[in-house]
């Protein structure tokens, strides 16, 4: 849409983006979403959001999806690795610093101390993100019936069953979770087109 | 436990990057394949997700520090080369997406996929409470930050500061 921004230019916004970004997740997203659009309009609401829904079936960490996929669309492959640079690099050399500092202070009772308490607390927070992942989910299951709410909630509480029960290789658990989420959404397709038929 | 191998390590960041979604998708498996290993602990993945979320950047960049705490800088690239490599699929994706991705299989496997993560995701995540019989106090702090992240009004960072200074009150 917009002719391709000058690389300094491209790459200072994806540091800024990477140094900005605390607590991950939806805040960061948010973050790119301003800068690309709004700030810099290198490309529409409409096609950021196309790109998002594309992310959604990549693997690995969505942010850096996202962040390869708008790379590619304003500046080809060159782009793809300024903006992965731009975010990464600075984030993660502080990641690795403050690794290090920590193994050093580990040891100290009060360190110890206070990370008996950060630990249950980040368990908390992945509560909360299994909340955050679940919910949308479910949202489109109440709104296709009864059963796919039951199947949906069977698959997460199967999974919890085949690990910690079962004791299952984690891979196994997922594939098999993807596989009979897909037989079910191919058969209920499969009788909604045969009741449109009759 | 057999010594850390660079190759192996490497392919394990990768493997568990790559069948997963999301920045923590990757947990349930590491800890499986590096725990059998006796390459990490319990602890080493506590405090890798506690300093993710501390460090700006994506969630995801927890690995990095547990690329560290495992094995090094040499350790935190490694992990930083696997968790890239498979985000690049977006690419193969947005252009198959116009023939397949209608297709109810795909979008029911996508979402079954999904949702056996969350699954096994709440039993890591049991794991990583301190010993077998759980800590009363450990456990109020779980749900405490459970319900104050759930008003989204408190950044994470306050959170786990916050945990941090119970920690100091409750345990020394």
């Amino acid at each position: 849409m917009t002719e391709r921004p000058s690389w300094t230019r491209f790459f200072r916004v994806w540091v800024g983006l990477g140094l900005q970004s605390f607590g991950g997740g939806t805040a960061t997203l948010y973050l790119i979403q301003r800068a690309v659009v709004d700030q810099q309009r290198w490309m529409s609401a409409e096609e950021f959001a196309h790109n998002w829904a594309m992310v959604q079936l990549a693997p690995g960490i969505n942010l850096l999806a996202i962040t390869i996929l708008i790379g590619w669309k304003i500046a080809g492959a060159p782009g793809i690795v300024a903006a992965l640079g731009g975010l990464l690099l600075p984030s993660i050399a502080i990641t690795i610093l403050v690794s290090a500092t920590y193994a050093s202070v580990s040891a100290l009772p009060i360190v110890e101390a206070a990370l008996q308490g950060v630990i249950p607390a980040t368990v908390g927070l992945g509560l909360f993100l299994s909340y955050r992942l679940l919910m949308p989910t479910l949202s489109v299951s109440r709104r296709e019936g009864r059963v796919s709410v039951a199947v949906s909630l069977a698959l997460v509480v199967g999974a919890m069953g085949a690990t910690f029960w079962l004791k299952w290789p984690v891979l196994l658990t997922l594939l098999l979770g993807g596989v009979l989420g897909g037989i079910y959404q191919w058969g209920s397709a499969l009788r909604l087109s045969e009741a449109s038929d009759t | 436990m057999t010594p850390i191998d660079p190759i192996t390590l490497f392919w394990l960041f990768l493997k568990a990057s790559l069948f997963s979604t999301g920045g923590t998708g990757n947990l349930p498996l590491l800890y499986q394949d590096l725990l059998t290993r006796g390459w990490a602990t319990d602890q080493m993945f506590a405090e890798a997700l506690a300093i993710g979320q501390l460090t700006p950047g994506p969630t995801g960049l927890w690995v990095i520090s547990l690329g560290y705490l495992v094995y090094g800088v040499v350790g935190s690239v490694l992990a930083a080369v696997a968790i890239t490599l498979p985000p690049l699929l977006v690419l193969a994706i947005s252009v198959a997406h116009q023939h397949i991705g209608g297709h109810p299989f795909v979008r029911g496997m996508i979402r079954g996929l999904s949702l056996a993560v969350i699954g096994v995701f709440l039993i890591v995540l049991s794991r990583l409470m301190p010993g077998p019989i759980p800590d009363w106090r450990a456990v109020a702090i779980a749900l405490i930050v459970f319900l104050l992240a759930l008003t989204q009004r408190i950044p994470v960072v306050v959170l786990l500061a916050m945990a941090a200074i119970a920690g100091i009150v409750l345990f020394r």
